[in-house]
């Protein structure tokens, strides 16, 4: 240990050593020491008054992460709830797959054909839990979701764009290491004598400027960027003198798109170190919410009718090609706006209006059963490799190191125009696409790949769509109508939040919504103690 | 929840994979699962904008049979950016004979439904109804369709979708495939309306013709 103290690490790295020294609940009270984490680790989020006594009921629809959510905080509080799901599982966009999954896609239903085994698991919607998202995190933490890191951004990655260098994949901490030599030799450059008439600096300021630049491109004392340790040794390095590699040319690798995107893609607040995901999937955050839960949750319930009555809401949903209604004092209505709008109801027309406009969500992501680790004989274990072709990423699991085999996330797009084109292929086509531009990046990439799966969320049934999309000028005229109520009918879940697509946003999204009804209750509860009649 | 349970009931949900199964899961799955059309289509089938799914419940049983082959013979859906014509023609190539009649009959039990008004269109009705002299030799003059010259019903169909489709004729997303003969027909009328906003008109005034119905 002693050795790692002489020398500054990062938070990852500390967080890291953590993880292996004692497991997520160390790395979850490290986090929040670090100031990660914005909730203490008792603080109660939602804070609903029992009801004591007074019975009120709850319809739920949808049993996604902002349905569970709501469930259990109100039954907690004593609420009657009911939970009507349209498919044939529980846990909305967080989805992983396993052997035997059904995975219902209109049009192109599959079964996923990864092999029974533990370590063999995709997740198909929701994949990774930034460590400020508090809210989510709080329920894995209160109800006992072991988490593990999850990297995002690891430089033994590759970058692969045919661009430059031949299409050749080229290491991510090279193609780093050489920019960051070359900006910061700019820099140097540029924080000389001239610069100071025009920067309000002084010359220890400079000074200052010019230590950093050095240390940013790690140059030489002359303050020439001559190739770094950074971008990894050419040859030698540990028994041997390490051989520094020769720069590539800044115009070269100006020409991907990799340094004006992905390269920066781990300094978005949601996607940067430290993150984490459930060990053993993330369904594991579903399965923990319903250990807890009581409520009944039907499955296979379309919702057809949604009516506000004068003190709750009625809702009719077919099951089986039967239609039932029931009735309660409120509604959590989780169904995506998209579907809503289709659904017949008295609901305002201003608030369907809304719903009409706003767009679909289009994301795919192809998991992949590889036959060996491939990628650990090149050093990798997880992170992200990137390429400009239409799989854009390729994952690699954070967890199972050296086990038999291994489950690759083989494209992920959340580009519109992409998404269509692998939707408008046969599940057969998009597994060959996602092979054949994964060999670009891994030469005999297709020897390893066995099998796989294909989710394009805009066909999936009951989804039609991943997160809404809010155009700015929509955000402004029609958010604020959509996440307040109309009557006893609350429209939750991710697509009312700033994150959608994010558990974050469905958690935040049912805590706004019982906050709500937790001062609906309040004021009934005076009227009534003061003699009048809510 | 059971996780037998749950294989259970999503193979019931999915009537393809029917010979993956026992006799007793299959005699469950008698239930047509037609609702599946609902997702999209709303669930009256009255259409749904938001996912660009056209009124069902005011086509009869011919067209919706007729529409299903074009999709399946790739009359429909083919082009690359059609990506709602996409949509339909996956569902339509993954259903058996037998769904597709179970579907139509579904859809033919439910009662016609009113369309709900599309906002901030402005269109020139008198213009319209000019233009529509040409469709009503086949489409009727209340827009009621005829099933001899397999002419759909237009009025009461959702306004965007009937815009949409127009332009689809036009650009040759429909009616540009050899054997499609009622589509090559209707694109040669496509062809003749000028502009967008000829197409707002016609469609205004088309939608003008279901109004009585409506209230």
């Amino acid at each position: 240990m002693s050795n790692y103290l002489k020398t500054p690490i990062t938070r990852r790295q500390c967080l890291n050593l953590l993880a292996k020294a004692g497991g997520s609940s160390a790395v979850l009270h490290a986090a929040g020491l670090f100031g990660l984490t914005a909730t203490p680790a008792a603080a109660s989020p939602v804070s609903l008054k029992p009801l004591m006594g007074k019975k009120r009921t709850v319809l739920i629809l949808g049993a996604g992460i902002s349905g569970l959510t709501a469930a259990y905080e109100l039954e907690r509080a004593g609420y009657s709830c009911r939970i009507i799901e349209a498919s044939h599982r529980i846990g909305g966009r967080v989805m992983t797959l396993r052997h035997g999954d059904f995975i219902d896609e209109l049009g192109a239903p599959q079964i996923c054909p990864f092999d029974d085994a533990p370590n063999l698991y995709f997740n198909a919607g929701a994949a990774r839990i930034p460590a400020h998202h508090s809210g989510i995190l709080h329920y894995c933490r209160l109800l006992g979701v072991e988490l593990q890191l999850f990297c995002n951004h690891n430089k033994n990655c590759y970058t692969q764009d045919d661009a430059i260098f031949g299409g050749k994949p080229l290491r991510i901490r090279e193609y780093e290491a050489d920019v960051r030599g070359f900006i910061g030799e700019l820099l140097a450059k540029s924080a000389g004598a001239d610069a100071k008439a025009e920067l309000p600096f002084n010359a220890e300021d400079l000074e200052k400027l010019v230590s950093f630049a050095k240390a940013y491109g790690d140059l030489t004392d002359d303050l020439r960027y001559r190739g770094s340790e950074r971008a990894g040794y050419a040859s030698g390095g540990i028994t041997a003198p390490g051989v520094l590699k020769t720069p590539r040319p800044l115009a070269d690798l100006l020409r991907s798109d990799f340094a004006a995107g992905a390269m920066h893609f781990a300094e978005i607040a949601d996607q940067a170190p430290a993150l984490m995901t459930p060990t053993g999937g993330m369904d594991s955050i579903v399965r923990a919410f319903l250990r807890q839960l009581t409520s009944d949750i039907q499955l296979n319930c379309q919702v057809s009718n949604i009516q506000l009555l004068p003190q709750g809401v009625a809702v009719t949903y077919l099951q089986q090609g039967e239609r039932y209604t029931e009735q309660a004092d409120y509604c959590l209505n989780c169904i995506p706006a998209q579907l809503v709008s289709g659904i017949e109801s008295n609901l305002p027309a201003n608030y369907l209006a809304i719903m009409r406009q706003l767009g679909r969500g289009k994301l795919t992501k192809i998991g992949l059963q590889a036959k060996q680790r491939f990628w650990e004989q090149e050093d990798i274990y997880s992170g992200i490799s990137w390429t400009n072709q239409d799989i854009t990423q390729i994952w690699y699991p954070q967890h199972d190191a050296f086990k038999a085999k291994g489950i690759l996330l083989g494209a992920y797009s959340w580009v519109p125009e992409i998404s269509d084109r692998f939707a408008a292929m046969t599940h057969p086509q998009r597994l060959a696409t996602a092979i054949a531009q994964g060999t670009k990046v891994h030469t005999d990439y297709a020897q390893h790949i066995e099998s796989g799966v294909s989710v394009c969320w805009q066909r999936m049934n009951h989804m039609l769509g991943c997160g809404a999309v809010w155009s700015e000028a929509l955000h402004k005229t029609g958010f604020a109508l959509l996440q307040a109520p109309a009557g006893n009918h609350y429209l939750i879940g991710d697509q009312l939040s700033m994150h959608p697509g994010w558990q974050e946003g469905a958690v935040r999204s049912a805590w706004h919504a019982l906050a709500d009804i937790e001062r609906r209750e309040a004021t009934r509860s005076k009227k009534y103690s003061t003699g009048v009649m809510a | 929840m059971n996780k037998a349970r749950l294989l259970m009931l999503w193979r019931t949900a999915l009537p393809g994979l029917l010979l993956l199964l026992s006799h007793s899961v299959a005699a469950q799955s008698q239930q047509p699962n037609a609702q599946y059309c609902l997702v999209c289509h709303g669930s009256a089938a009255q259409g749904n904008a938001a996912i660009k799914a056209p009124n069902l419940s005011m086509l009869p049983g011919w067209y919706l049979q007729q529409q299903f082959t074009a999709f399946r013979n790739n009359w429909r859906g083919n082009a690359a950016e059609d990506i709602h014509g996409k949509e339909m023609q996956a569902v339509a190539g993954n259903m058996s004979d037998a769904e597709i009649q179970q579907a139509i009959a579904f859809i033919r039990s439910l009662k016609p439904a009113a369309q709900p008004q599309t906002e901030g269109i402005t269109a020139d009705l008198q213009h319209g109804r000019q233009l529509y002299q040409t469709c009503q030799a086949c489409h009727g003059s209340r827009g009621e369709g005829n099933a001899q010259l397999k002419a759909p019903p237009l009025a009461g169909q959702q306004r965007w979708y009937l815009a949409q489709q127009l332009s689809a004729f036009k650009n040759g997303w429909r009616g540009n495939q050899t054997n499609d003969d009622y589509g090559q027909t209707m694109r040669r009328f496509a062809q003749s309306l000028a502009d967008d906003q000829a197409i707002d008109d016609v469609v205004a005034y088309i939608d003008s013709l279901a109004s009585p119905a409506k209230q």
